[in-house]
């Protein structure tokens, strides 16, 4: 008897929780998943595929599922390149600016969003400071470089996917033992021989799980953009954004179709790489 | 009614049935262990009288009351786990302070005691040190303090030495039994190591598979074990089936089993003849000195047999010598 | 040698090229014409303007107001729940580690126009914007709360050392308070931390859910930047001072953990 009523209490604990998370997590996401089938223009029918064959084939949102995919494609794979240099630079150095890197990054990689497009209009904008010196010196390639266009949000995805790559790419290097490197040369490998046969294959599953964080980093972000571009870009974030907040008629079933094929990718980018961890643990060492 | 008393204890994890049946008593002031094989339910049987776990059935009894249903915290048992359980938060002090703080009881005399019980542990220097600071063995010594500070009625210890290395290990051995006696405390004390259990026990109950095989003193355990399990455990028992030992020494036997300990083993070149004993030829296949006493390992026909013999002086036996063995038929355990 | 040389060569290039908008825009703040090399007239107007500007203060204030309060209930919620979980059924355990997931894969604009379209017609309590804001913040947080607080569950046998305080006449209940919770408070504070950056560098959540009714600093610096350049770059680099505190902070903890923990394992 006792022990039933302490039970209970102990589920009061949980309560609170539980609460929150069906409020404020589930609810939501239940609701929003529903509103995707439900028609925008006929209030009475509750199930129906308009809204995602409007996502699918009409030009502007497609645009903005591919456009989504470009920037994120482009900033991923520049970040994990860069990312990957740095990492290999910080592995391969010794004393304190190691330190001053790993802080470097720590501190910049909180650097996105508003104040990341407001620095970047500060330096490459219409009147920037770099794009003023390259006026005053004749660099017309530089001084005509315009910001305001999927170039220049390029450009500041993958200045904050860079930050982020490295650090998470740095304990990986930790794995390359140096026992192989020697192992390697006695072999007569070189540093190409070891690197494309043993370094990265090892450092892959790393590899493969910064980029599903990388490709989710920049597929959500959307301060970063609309502080720069406003609505004159098309994104998957702004777009749906733009359909539950926007000055025009709001389209919420439409919206709630977008953020699925949205959270969709989100979702493949994480099973792609829960998969491939899988099939390469057979040979990881824990 | 003994001190403490388990009445047809039974305890299911799932459809895993980990205590069967269970009737155990243990006296006041003795110090009992209980001695099995990994996985057996050593750890559960000692969690049920801690409170830690609830019995599925039976009754369990301390000081002649029932505390079947009683929380943990008001047991009044002490416990000694198997990892280190200090506080890492808390000092050496702290720590052995935490049970008499809860008992309210007054500064002054907190730090009197745990002064008092550390200085039985032997590690007065170490109050104010963090666990962190300390070696395993230290920390086994402080959790045995905090155990005892509160004067339980019962101490509990679930394998406390074995991440302990083995000297060290002899020693807290030892070191514990003197306290035991010193503050005459009941102490159940579990463990999967035979020597430990000899070293320590008063009494010693054999587990194996959720019941209790044999219960005796380590001398009746060491000489009569009255199970091919008990055999197998604890000495350095040869255990053959009957039928392979009478074709061996020509005489028929009536069980199953034999049981022979090592040295009961006579070894000569010659046949000895005397009729109390069993007579059998083999040959040397191996020897192994342990310290002045070597075992010896005879095969004779298809059965193979060891014995201890103590090395005195001479030449031993070397591998591939015939020689004969005469072994004692009172000596021989039937099973 | 050689690879030293080039590796310390790479870390200078990449600390040029993330340092230099951040160098770049606090020097722009900080001077009131920058056309040539050299910028001119060093000033700290900029700094006083903003100081002095009552609306700033208030998005200040709020943005701190909503970085607490989210923080605590998530961290007391979490806490509570992974108590029991990890204590009472352990079975549960991978099921609230789902639901503590989910949100990353969510992230804030799904999350927020969801909430919004779920209760902005409400008429009770849910339906209050600063409400609703507090709430989606709490779930934002959530995935790394969680993990900040089982990790250091984990690295310390929790269960165990209940067992512990219980046989010394705790109840499990104090035991978690006076044992476990000081014992997991640094990594409760490098999670708390890294909530608050995510929460102060926020903007689509609370612009989602309040509009521009309810500034916080980063829909402050987002006006800004279309009133006065200058006056966006003083807010700019006080919003950087603040992340970079924050950083600094969470740093500062994990390095003393680390040391205490090779300390303790070099004994
Ligand atoms: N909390 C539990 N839930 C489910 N099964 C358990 C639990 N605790 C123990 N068991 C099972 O009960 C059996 C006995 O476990 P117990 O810990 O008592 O063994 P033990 O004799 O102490 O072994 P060891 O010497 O390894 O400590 C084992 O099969 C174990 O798997
Ligand atoms: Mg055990």
């Amino acid at each position: 008897m006792k022990k039933k009523t302490n039970i209970k209490l102990y589920f009061l604990a949980l309560l609170p929780f539980l609460i929150v998370v069906f409020l404020y997590e589930i609810l939501p996401l239940l609701m929003m998943i529903l509103s995707s089938f439900r028609s925008e223009v006929d209030k009475s029918i509750l199930f129906t595929l308009d809204n995602y064959i409007t996502a699918f084939t009409r030009l502007a949102y497609q645009r903005a599922i591919i456009n989504s995919l470009k920037v994120t494609g482009i900033s991923a794979f520049f970040g994990i390149v860069i990312g990957f240099i740095g990492a290999q630079a910080f592995h391969n150095s010794t004393g304190k600016i190691k330190n001053v890197f790993l802080t470097i990054l720590n501190m910049v990689s909180n650097f996105a969003g508003v104040p990341l497009a407001f620095a970047y209009m500060i330096i490459l904008g219409n009147s920037g400071v770099i794009i003023q010196f390259a006026k005053t010196y004749g660099l017309t390639a530089l001084a005509n470089f315009d910001l305001y266009t999927s170039t220049g949000l390029n450009l500041m995805y993958i200045y904050f996917q860079i930050p982020l790559a490295t650090l998470l790419l740095v304990p990986a290097f930790y794995g390359i033992r140096q026992e192989w490197k020697e192992a390697n040369l006695l072999l007569n490998g070189n540093g190409f021989t070891f690197w494309t046969k043993v370094g990265i294959p090892v450092l892959l599953p790393s590899i493969f799980g910064t980029l599903s964080v990388l490709f989710a980093n920049a597929l959500a972000a959307y301060a970063t953009a609309y502080a720069l571009l406003m609505n004159n870009y098309s994104l998957l974030a702004i777009n749906i954004t733009g359909m539950f907040t926007g000055d025009m008629t709001t389209r919420p079933h439409l919206g709630a179709a977008l953020s699925v094929v949205m959270m969709l990718l989100m979702l493949a980018a994480i099973l792609i790489n829960n998969f491939i961890n899988r099939q390469t643990s057979k040979w990881r060492w824990r | 009614m003994s001190y403490i008393v388990f009445e047809n204890v039974n305890k299911y994890f799932g459809t895993n049935h980990v205590l069967q049946d269970i009737n155990l008593e243990v006296e006041k002031g003795q110090l009992v262990t209980l001695l099995g094989p990994s996985g057996c339910g050593k750890s559960t049987l000692l969690r049920c009288l801690a409170g830690l776990e609830l019995v599925s059935s039976g009754k369990v009894y301390l000081d002649g009351k029932d505390i079947t249903d009683d929380s943990a915290r008001n047991r009044g048992i002490g416990m000694v786990f198997q990892q280190y359980s200090l506080f890492p938060n808390l000092s050496v002090f702290q720590n052995v302070a935490y049970g008499l703080k809860q008992k309210k009881m007054p500064k002054a005399q907190i730090e009197k005691k745990v002064k008092q019980i550390l200085a039985l542990v032997g590690l007065e220097e170490k109050i104010n040190q963090y666990p962190s600071q300390l070696s395993g063995g230290q920390q086994q010594r402080v959790a045995l303090a905090r155990a005892i500070v509160t004067e339980p009625k019962v101490l509990l210890l679930d394998e406390p030495l074995s991440a302990i290395d083995a000297l060290l290990r002899r020693n807290l051995q030892i070191e514990i039994r003197r306290i035991q006696k010193e503050l005459n405390i009941t102490t159940i004390f579990v463990t999967h190591d035979q020597d430990e259990a000899m070293v320590l026990s008063d009494m010693i109950h054999l587990f194996n598979e959720g019941f209790i095989e044999q219960s005796g003193t380590v001398t009746e355990l060491y000489a009569r074990p009255r199970t091919k399990f008990a055999a197998t455990f604890i000495g350095n028992y040869t255990i053959l089936p009957a039928a392979d030992f009478s074709r061996a020494c020509g005489e028929t036997l009536t069980c199953q089993d034999v049981a022979i300990r090592p040295e009961i083993v006579r070894l000569s070149y010659t046949p000895n003849l005397d009729q109390d004993r069993f007579h059998l030829q083999g040959v040397i296949t191996n020897s192994i000195f342990h310290g002045n006493i070597i075992r010896y390992n005879i095969l004779c026909g298809d059965i193979s047999i060891n014995a201890d013999v103590v090395y005195e002086s001479g030449m031993p036996y070397i591998n591939g010598e015939t020689v004969f063995l005469a072994i004692k038929k009172e000596e021989i355990i039937e099973l | 040698m050689k690879p030293k040389i080039w590796s310390t060569l790479i870390i200078i290039i990449i600390i040029i090229y993330l340092l230099t908008p951040l160098v770049a825009t606090a020097t722009y703040s900080m001077f009131q014409k920058w056309t040539d090399i050299v910028p001119e007239g060093f000033t700290l107007k900029h700094y006083g303007d903003l100081l002095s500007n009552q609306a700033f203060m208030r998005s200040l204030g709020r943005t701190i107001l909503v970085c607490i309060i989210p923080i605590l209930i998530t961290v007391t919620i979490t806490l509570l729940a992974l108590f029991v979980v990890t204590v009472y059924f352990p079975k549960l355990e991978k099921y609230v580690q789902i639901l503590c997931m989910i949100p990353y894969t969510i992230q804030g604009v799904i999350l927020s126009v969801s909430i919004l379209s779920l209760y902005s017609g409400s008429r009770s309590f849910l339906g209050i914007r600063q409400v609703m804001l507090f709430g989606a913040y709490c779930i934002i947080i959530l995935p790394y709360i969680y993990q900040g607080i089982r990790n250091s569950m984990h690295s310390i046998n929790m269960p165990m050392l209940i067992e512990a305080a219980e046989m010394l006449g705790s109840s499990k209940l104090e035991a978690f308070i006076r044992i476990i919770v000081p014992n997991i408070i640094s990594g409760i504070t490098v999670s708390s931390l890294l909530a608050v950056g995510i929460i102060f560098g926020d903007y689509v959540i609370i612009r989602n859910i309040t509009g521009s009714s309810f500034q916080n600093v980063q829909i402050f610096l987002f006006l800004a930047m279309k009133r006065s350049s200058t006056e966006a770059s003083a807010v700019f680099v006080i919003i950087m001072l603040t992340t970079f505190l924050i950083t600094a902070l969470v740093l500062y903890v994990q390095s003393r953990d680390n040391r205490q923990k090779t300390e303790s394992k070099g004994r």
